[in-house]
């Protein structure tokens, strides 16, 4: 990501620069501070200028590209988008309750449903319905779209797979097959038990034969056909989740597996491990440029393996995406940004939410080393056996997700550390239920909450099952 | 009104003036909202004592204030004590002795996302540098900051990186003790442990009371470390292993930002303040009669 | 330094000393090796294991990187508007209220200083948002003035630090210089200031160091990214639109230090202040 900064960083003025920071400390200061004051005054927007302010975290080389962006943006539309790229949970509650939200901001699933509860969102739909854009969405990028009360309060800007990523060198030399589109969790494990290089009696191996951060454990989920509900109220373990758990368990006891607690998903840490020979398979998001960019060793990247005859069922996540605040004055104006932010404008593209974009093609190009590797082919079989978003995030309806993981993560927790048997977290889940249930009692008195998104909330705990 | 009395109202007045202007009012309206059923952006609701009501029963509240308990009890003592004896050290009247202050300082000023960063890898269990040593001198270490035994623990190790602060203070005060004292001291014989316990020590105490007071109010508002620490990828597992790094006010950041329970994250935050201005009030109690200032009492 | 004197014990005890000092000092700057080191290190290497502390060959140019990927001089200066209006006014105002709640007795002064440290036991995340909506109402969002407007009212931290201080100054001089006729204001000034030298360091040094790192309060209160802070600027370098891209680390950590490095130029300066009264040996 090394675009020149001629573009970016010129807006910002380069006057002044060579005077010497120490005397403008002694000698201007006060001067400044009464100049900030004047300047506050007169910053402000004409209501009539046709000005979109954008809240988003961006890198400098993603301002850079946005700004000039922008510039032919404007030239065609008469809308200025000006860019705020400092962002942050506390910021941008403070600044909706000040009357102040940006017209365009980031929101993930479970707060995008809490602010379209209290009325602080655009509902998109009326601008939706007649722009092209929202056609040449993928259809889950769409469903991903709605909310409880039918309306659309944010577009996904981004959606990615996950995949098995491994170390071409250490198959070759344990003589296994590298993996092809149709193995089995079966194969996944054969393999990972003849890559592990055997320990010293009461060592740790020198290299585990595969990684599983904990949080795609979902994605497996998935593949073995657990029912993934949308927006449930309570928790549900069925058996086929548990099947996940104990396999998952299992590669840890077996100890082809690190434990999962001895590896923290900072950075890049887990494509490290890849990376030094400590594991030869990595189960991670796709496409991942972190990993991209820093992988030197001749590496290759599998689907998901499939649970015995089970059908494939991809993993296939959007992101949160982009909402527009209920107190923008300029709502055309606002969409018409958003759309072009996700359909046209430079960081965002190739986009991977559009349909008719072809999104592996034109990564190959901007990466040419993913060539060969089997991206393409992860890329469009999760397109072609999509099972959809299993994540906690979108499992659980967004007033559910925090009482609900408040309760189950310290569970899990004490299982990943044998504090705890699977049996005992599944004993565990009408304890949990009953918790979750009391709290979603109390929010559905709240009288913030928009008369339809309450009586969705009613409907559904009087529909959720004892 | 005496001339003393207008005097002193004169010289705290910009600490008055700004505490009506910019403070008391958002104090005053989160106790109000205690006692409202806000949410993070809607007008509040007057529920009374619901908020305080709930937070008795509230086993999270519990969890979350042993936690801290835990965390001041272990981090307060020691980081007075580190810093103290830094301090001494760096006193010490030898070459290169500016060098060797602002090596420790070093922490202190470091970019919390570089130390957050360093703080992963060193801690980290299988890879880490501590761990490292600890095999080489044949023992497993611990699994730190994903174990529920060590993460507090994990999380004291850290502040006491940053005791160069403290330390800074304790060697402003240090400048004030006159040599002459000392000295006569050690001419009527008193060994050098005599002598910081009968000399320095009581001219320094109101540093010593300072950090202690700072450290205990710090230790009790413990927040930044475990949230980039132990926030995990997962909702709901902020807080650390088995919630053992869910501090009280990590809970109330949890609360008001992602759960949008104002109303409830202020009653915590109320209780919060009750109890730290109970622990710092009978600190100062016991304080009192042993700290020793030179200009007379105040 | 005053020079060890003669005798084997004290020879010891200076060796001893520096055993200390070094060996200690290894602990306390191993942050900013490391940061040094990753700095060096091409983007792989700051997260290869196990770490190599001396990268071959050192890429020097991530410094240039470092400097060139951001608006350097531009963001610096923005940082030293803030800063230094910062510093005097917190100077000026907490001393000015720590001398009244130190020097004087008026009714409701505990009282009114108990508030004043009561003031800290609030948890910020609580009183955060109606600040900000006071300052939105203000109109003095994206502009320097809530990160400065409040240090002219001193800072509870401060003041009870400098009032622990001038509480430890004897009286005699201020009391002789109230009878020739000085008013307050200039005791305060020409007396007790001077006095409370390493004090007034340490403030400084404090609040140097606050406002220069602080990355909260510009993050709330800054919207333009012309007006962004340094250390705003180093979040800039870690954030990104969607997984359009990867963190650099290294040229995060070269920018870091390069940020880091004033505030080490400013205590090593300062530190000179942290000499012990008159008896002491010269400093150099």
């Amino acid at each position: 990501m090394s675009r020149p900064r001629e573009d970016g960083g010129s807006e910002l003025a380069r006057d002044r620069l060579d005077r010497p920071a120490r005397r403008v400390a002694s000698q201007l200061a006060p001067t400044l501070l009464l100049l900030t004051g004047l300047l506050a005054g007169c910053g402000r927007p004409a209501a009539d200028e046709r000005i979109i302010t954008y809240n988003c975290a961006a890198s400098t080389s993603d301002i850079a590209a946005l700004q000039l962006a922008a510039a032919d943006f404007r030239a065609r539309t008469g809308i200025e988008l000006r860019l705020n790229p400092f962002s942050g949970e506390e910021k941008l509650y403070a600044m909706i309750a000040a009357g102040q939200a940006p017209d365009v901001f980031y929101t993930n699933g479970a707060v995008r449903d809490r602010l379209a509860a209290e009325g602080r969102l655009l509902d998109l739909r009326p601008y939706a319905e007649k722009d092209p854009l929202f056609a040449r969405l993928r259809p889950e990028i769409r469903a991903a779209a709605a909310s409880v009360d039918g309306g659309i309060y944010s577009l996904s800007n981004w959606t990615h797979t996950c995949g098995v990523y491994y170390d071409r060198a250490a198959f070759a030399a344990a003589g296994v097959p590298a993996p092809t589109a149709d193995w089995t969790w079966d194969d996944f494990t054969a393999a990972a038990r003849r890559l592990t290089t055997p320990a010293a009696p009461g060592a740790r191996p020198a290299r585990y034969g595969v990684y599983i951060p904990a949080h795609f454990i979902e994605a497996l989920e998935q593949m073995n056909h657990a029912p993934i509900p949308r927006d449930a109220l309570l928790l549900d373990l069925p058996p086929e989740s548990r099947e996940v758990y104990a396999a998952y368990l299992r590669l840890v006891h077996d100890g082809v597996m690190p434990d999962p607690r001895r590896v923290q998903a900072m950075g890049m840490q887990a494509a490290q491990l890849l990376q030094a020979g400590r594991v030869a398979m990595l189960v991670e998001a796709v496409p991942h440029p972190g990993l991209i960019e820093t992988l030197t060793i001749d590496w290759g990247v599998a689907p998901l393996p499939c649970f015995g005859a089970k059908s494939p069922q991809y993993f296939r996540s959007a992101s949160g995406g982009l909402s527009i605040s209920a107190d923008t004055r300029h709502p055309a104006d606002a969409w018409r940004t958003l759309a072009w932010l996700i359909g046209e404008a430079a960081p965002y593209q190739p986009n991977p939410v559009l349909a008719d974009a072809d999104f592996a093609v034109a990564w190959e190009q901007k990466y040419p080393r993913l060539r060969g590797t089997g991206f393409r082919e992860v890329w469009s079989l999760s397109e072609q056996h999509a099972g959809g978003d299993p994540r906690y995030f979108v499992r659980f309806a967004s007033w559910s997700m925090a009482p609900v993981m408040t309760r189950l993560q310290p569970w899990l927790d004490r299982l990943w550390a044998g504090d705890a048997t699977l049996d005992e977290v599944v004993a565990a889940v009408p304890g949990i239920n009953a918790g979750v249930r009391a709290d979603l009692a109390r929010q559905a008195r709240s009288t913030a909450l928009r008369p339809a998104w309450k009586a969705a909330l009613e409907r559904a705990l009087a529909d959720a099952p004892h | 009104m005496k001339a003393e009395h207008r005097q002193g109202w004169l010289f705290v007045a910009p600490w008055a003036l700004g505490f009506l202007l910019l403070t008391a009012g958002p104090m005053l309206y989160s106790l109000y909202l205690s006692g409202t059923s806000a949410t993070l952006l809607s007008p509040p609701q007057w529920i009374g004592l619901e908020n305080y009501r709930r937070m008795a029963s509230d086993p999270l509240f519990y969890r979350s204030l042993g936690n801290t308990a835990a965390y001041a009890a272990m981090g307060v003592p020691a980081g007075l004590l580190l810093a103290l004896g830094l301090a001494l050290l760096l006193n010490a009247p030898v070459c290169g002795i500016g060098f060797f202050r602002t090596l420790f300082f070093l922490p202190s000023v470091t970019n919390t996302v570089a130390l957050a960063v360093l703080w992963l890898w060193l801690l980290n269990p299988e890879f880490g540098l501590l761990n490292a040593g600890l095999r080489a001198c044949g023992v497993e270490g611990p699994l730190w900051l994903q174990s529920e035994t060590w993460a507090k623990p994990a999380l004291v190790l850290m502040s006491l990186w940053t005791a160069g602060g403290q330390a800074v203070i304790f060697l402003a005060a240090l400048q004030g003790v006159p040599r002459e004292l000392t000295e006569a001291a050690a001419i009527d014989g008193a060994g050098p442990v005599r002598r910081f316990l009968a000399v320095t020590l009581p001219l320094i105490s109101p540093a010593l009371l300072f950090n202690l007071i700072m450290g205990l109010v710090g230790a009790l508002q413990v927040f930044t470390q475990a949230f980039v620490l132990t926030g995990g990828v997962q909702p709901g597992s902020e807080g650390g292993p088995n919630q053992a790094t869910l501090f009280i006010v990590l809970y109330i950041y949890k609360k008001a930002f992602q759960e949008f329970d104002l109303g409830y994250a202020s009653a915590l935050a109320w209780a919060l303040f009750v109890i730290i201005v109970g622990c710092t009030a009978l600190a100062w109690r016991l304080a009192r009669e042993r700290v020793h200032y030179e200009g007379g009492t105040p | 330094m005053s020079a060890p004197r003669a005798g084997p014990a004290a020879v010891a005890r200076l060796g001893l000393t520096y055993v200390a000092l070094v060996a200690l000092g290894a602990i306390f700057s191993a942050p900013v090796v490391w940061m040094f080191s990753s700095s060096l290190h091409g983007l792989a290497g700051v997260f290869a294991q196990p770490f190599r502390w001396l990268p071959a060959p050192p890429h020097w140019e991530n410094y240039v990187r470092a400097v060139t990927i951001l608006p350097v001089p531009r963001f610096l200066l923005n940082t030293v508007i803030i800063t230094a209006p910062v510093m005097a006014a917190t100077l000026v105002s907490s001393a000015l209220v720590a001398y009244g709640f130190a020097r004087f007795r008026f009714p409701g002064r505990d009282a009114l200083f108990a508030l004043c440290l009561a003031t800290m036991m609030l948890p910020g995340q609580v009183t955060m948002i109606p600040l900000y909506r006071l300052f939105a109402w203000l109109g003095w969002v994206d502009t320097y003035l809530p990160l400065i407007v409040p240090s002219l009212f001193g800072s509870p931290f401060y003041i009870f630090l400098l009032r622990q201080f001038f509480l430890t100054i004897p009286r005699d001089s201020e009391e002789a210089a109230l009878i020739d006729g000085a008013s307050r204001l200039r005791i305060w000034w020409s007396i007790v200031l001077p006095q409370a030298r390493p004090a007034v360091a340490t403030v400084l040094i404090f609040t140097f160091i606050g406002t220069w790192n602080d990355f909260f309060g510009p993050l709330l209160y800054l919207n333009s990214p012309e007006k962004a802070t340094l250390t705003l600027g180093l979040n800039l370098m870690k954030t990104q639109v969607l997984g359009s891209g990867v963190v650099e680390w290294n040229i995060l950590m070269a920018a870091s230090l390069l940020v880091l490095l004033p505030n080490v130029i400013l205590f090593f300066a300062a530190q000179r202040h942290f000499l012990r009264g008159l008896t002491m040996g010269v400093g150099k």
